[in-house]
């Protein structure tokens, strides 16, 4: 959008002077019509009608307008200090962009929910015209030369303060977003989030804050998990989005696994969905179903055990002969085991082999775990805040989750982590320099395998029965589109991709037809326009951009300064 | 197929799953020409060939429903193969276009990964979008639905009562595909041989930069392996369709796979080992029905030890039976 419209050199350089006023005007109309009517139809997108009393749609316009205020005012105005820091002008282009985006997503909501045109409130009609004055204006902006946000130093509490703001806005924005039920609020939501995100990441405030958060890790860790701990406080007892939460978790912590595989030791694995079945299957055979197949009922910390170790042994055969080849091989020969997994689960039915698995119909009736007097099926309090069945296994998959992420940065941040980058970047020179290529392969493979193991364990529980027709391929190919939507390698970027990939489709019910179409093509442009994900590593980003040698002095540049984990 | 044995002469048996192996090897064949000459030029494993082959099935049925409205006279066959290989080609030359070519340099988990999107994309296309203009539910041929199972016309003469030859029973669609595979490959051998875009195909897979330096056209001769490949499967679309008297959507899946499987054991890169490979994954899996004993023997066991098989020609013959064609990949 920003390529295409770019006016010419000669009236930017006329008329630039004028920016500034015009795109305070827009704001300004934009935040006016916010405030006025947007809708005749109080039915539609939660009650735009009122005047004076703005919905969520209208204050986030507000939001927009807001941040474009304040992106002017760093250009001058009481707020340049900022504006030494910042890149106001991309942050501006952005801003715009959306904000017109948004207003029109709005007038054709509007319209096609409430039925016709003549639903639009002159407010609606002000906001678009402020979007568009803003984004005229936008575009007579010009460049200016600012610092390195890196080099910002600000006191230490006002950066941990602002962790914990970006936190609070993350939990917050996730409960609001849950919580909406009409698709094209939903869809709205979605366009202030992302607008408000690239504009942040134009401005140059993203990367600041990403130096502020490696420089407080500790902080930002403990705050995310306060986060995540908190959030089945804020649904006041009802389940419905807990379910959906829950099976993000067991999703997240599945990619976090095969991050390990393919994110850092470059491995393609396309039979992982294999792993977290057979963890799920050990886990339901090993439970006290009335439909379980063998006799020995463990306490649930051995099953769990027994499921890592046993996935964990499965991928130690399958990974053992086959890490010999190269990776396009390996590719097909995990995506075969996954196969043989699934037809070998769907075969063991009394008639084809022996009867442990009940073939098709798989293991129904699994009861709900419980530690001691603890059961994950009843509701518990606390704060007295009711807790139902699902916020109990997100609580138990949360400290899960956190061991996997555990697992993974330990790895990553050791000697076997760099042994896995040399053999990702170059197998041949890894070796020749005395990395022991197939021990670490190994070593990648089992680790996934155990960790998806565990995480199987519990969700054949969470799930109640285990079917082999949840073990698809396509499973596989959706977790392997949460790391590459979110970048491979690395934690936050899968988190991201997990989250988007289980709960867009949860959200988007009017859409789900088309959803798996829409994933493939998602698929293609993300290799196509960003393969290295939505969250980069500077390195893999390097990985995938050989020949952009400015990179490459950033990326050496950070090693030097031990800002970036090799 | 186990529940043939009972009275028949031991050898008439063997002949009988040679026959039915040879068949199922033949489409297999057919298949895997797409995926080994790809290969051999671009070492690029082309994860979405199934669906190519898929939507060949669906241009021959589509020819059929639109120009034929029922009628399955031999003379429809060739149109239908034509239809087939037009619907083919045209997928497979706009992937490698738009899907493929622009990573020609990237690393090589990008194509791969954009393999699985294409596939996923095209499954869902057909599935969704077969009998409705996107986003719209306008259907101007009146195709069926593709969310289930669709019949195949079953042309006269190719299907049909079985042929009895002493004991053993073959079938039409048989004879059919089996017949195809001979033509193809011979066409194939000729185009590879006697053509100057076959030699050209044959010193790009050796040496694509000496190729090119030699005035080979290397983006022509990739379009070409594309759209050969396509060519073949759609006339494995076809062969299927006959065989197995209905299509569906997800056919290229299982299928695209098990041909992946027999050009890596006839040695990927290599065209005539794509063929050898696949008649020998059909006989093997026709024979595994038939003779590996107790209860992992029978048919719904046979995909398992297909891909068994693989993992075996992958650790202890990596070159696949008749050796890759193409240098080390480094």
């Amino acid at each position: 959008m920003m390529k295409i419209l770019t006016l010419p050199q000669a009236v930017v350089a006329k008329h630039g002077a004028k920016a500034w006023p015009l795109g305070l005007a827009g704001a300004g109309l934009l935040i006016v019509g916010s405030l006025l009517s947007w809708s005749y139809d109080a039915q539609v997108l939660d009650d735009l009608s009122i005047s004076l009393n703005p919905g969520g749609l209208q204050i986030m316009a507000i939001g927009f307008a807001a941040l474009a205020i304040i992106l002017l005012l760093a250009r001058k105005g009481p707020l340049t200090p900022l504006g030494q820091w910042t890149h106001t002008a991309k942050g501006l282009h952005a801003v715009a962009d959306w904000t017109l985006i948004f207003m029109v997503l709005v007038v054709a909501g509007i319209t096609s929910e409430a039925g016709g045109l003549v639903n639009v409130a002159p407010g609606a009609w002000i906001s678009l015209l402020g979007a568009v004055v803003l984004f005229a204006a936008s575009r007579l902006v010009v460049h200016r030369k600012y610092r390195d946000p890196a080099e910002a130093a600000l006191p230490g509490w006002i950066e941990i303060l602002v962790i914990v703001v970006v936190m609070a806005a993350v939990l917050f924005g996730t409960a609001y977003a849950l919580n909406l039920t009409d698709a094209w609020e939903f869809v709205l939501f979605l366009v202030f989030v992302s607008g408000m995100v690239v504009a942040a990441s134009g401005a140059g405030l993203l990367s600041w804050l990403g130096h502020v958060t490696t420089r407080r890790k500790r902080v930002l860790i403990l705050a995310a998990f306060a986060v995540a701990f908190c959030f089945p406080l804020t649904q006041g007892g009802s389940d419905a989005n807990m379910s959906i939460a829950s099976q993000v978790l067991v999703f997240a912590a599945a990619a976090m696994g095969l991050n390990i595989v393919v994110g850092l030791a470059g491995l393609l694995d396309l039979g992982y969905i294999a792993f977290l079945g057979s963890g799920a299957y050990v886990g339901a055979t090993l439970s006290t179903s009335g439909f379980a197949t063998i006799g020995w009922k463990p306490p649930f910390i051995v099953v769990i055990l027994v499921a890592a170790c046993f996935s964990g042994t499965l991928g130690l055969i399958i990974g053992a002969p086959t890490l010999r080849v190269s990776g396009d091989y390996l590719a097909i020969v995990t995506l075969a085991f996954g196969e043989i997994f699934r037809l070998t689960m769907f075969n063991l039915d009394g008639n084809n082999g022996p009867d442990l698995t009940h073939g098709p119909n798989g293991i129904p009736a699994i009861p709900d775990l419980a530690f001691g007097s603890f059961n994950f099926g009843d509701t518990h309090y606390l704060l007295g805040i009711p807790l139902a069945r699902f916020s109990n296994y997100y609580f138990l998959l949360l400290i899960l989750l956190a061991f996997v992420i555990l697992v993974f940065h330990r790895l990553n941040t050791s000697r076997i982590g760099r042994g896995w980058v040399a053999i990702r970047e170059d197998e041949k020179a890894a070796e020749a320099m005395g990395v022991n290529v197939f021990g670490l392969k190994i070593l990648a493979f089992v680790t996934g395998a155990f960790l998806a193991g565990m995480a199987g364990a519990i969700k054949a529980h969470q799930d109640v029965s285990v079917t082999p027709d949840q073990y698809i391929f396509l499973e596989s190919a959706f977790l392997l589109a949460a790391i590459v939507l979110g970048g491979m390698g690395t934690i936050v970027g899968v988190l991201v991709g997990s989250v988007i990939l289980k709960l867009l489709p949860e959200k988007l019910r009017f859409f789900s037809d088309y959803r798996l179409m829409m994933f493939g093509l998602l698929l293609v442009l993300m290799m196509r326009f960003r393969p290295e994900g939505l969250v980069a590593n500077r390195r893999r980003q390097l990985e995938f951009h050989e020949e952009d040698e400015e990179l490459a002095v950033r990326v050496e540049g950070d090693v030097a300064e031990g800002v970036m984990e090799v | 197929m186990s529940n043939l044995t009972t009275g028949a002469p031991k050898v008439a048996i063997f002949v009988q799953q040679l026959i039915n192996g040879l068949s199922l090897g033949s489409l297999y064949a057919l298949i895997a020409v797409g995926y080994t000459v790809v290969y051999g030029i671009l070492q690029l494993i082309n994860f979405a060939h199934g669906e190519v082959f898929m939507i060949g099935a669906f241009g021959a049925l589509t020819v059929s429903v639109v120009l034929f409205q029922g009628n399955t006279a031999l003379w429809t066959l060739p149109v239908m193969i034509l239809g087939a290989v037009i619907a083919s080609v045209t997928t497979a030359v706009l992937m490698e276009r738009f899907a493929y070519r622009p990573l020609r340099n990237a690393p090589r988990l990008a194509p791969l990964i954009t393999a699985i999107g294409v596939s996923v994309f095209l499954q869902e296309l057909v599935r969704l979008n077969y009998n409705q203009v996107p986003f719209t539910t306008w259907n101007p041929f009146n195709l069926p639905d593709a969310k289930s199972l669709i019949p195949f016309p079953q042309i006269d003469v190719v299907t049909g009562p079985a042929i009895q030859v002493g004991g053993v029973t073959i079938q039409r669609e048989a004879i059919f595909t089996i017949g195809a595979l001979i033509v193809c490959s011979v066409l194939l051998w000729w185009f590879i041989n006697h053509t100057k875009m076959g030699h050209g195909m044959q010193a790009v897979s050796q040496d694509k930069d000496t190729a090119r330096l030699m005035g080979i056209n290397v983006d022509r001769v990739i379009v070409v392996a594309f759209a050969l490949g396509a060519a073949l499967a759609a006339v494995a679309g076809v062969a299927q369709g006959l065989q197995n008297h209905n299509i569906d959507f997800h056919m290229g899946f299982l299928a695209g796979l098990k041909a992946f499987v027999a050009a890596v054991l006839g040695g990927i890169g290599n065209v005539a080992g794509a063929v050898v490979g696949g008649l020998v994954l059909g006989v093997v899996e026709a024979m595994a029905t038939q003779y590996i004993p107790g209860q992992f023997g029978g048919s719904p066991w046979k995909d398992v030890w297909a891909f068994v098989m693989l993992i075996l020609v992958l650790v202890f013959r990596p070159r696949g039976l008749l050796g890759e064609k193409v240098a080390d990949r480094a």
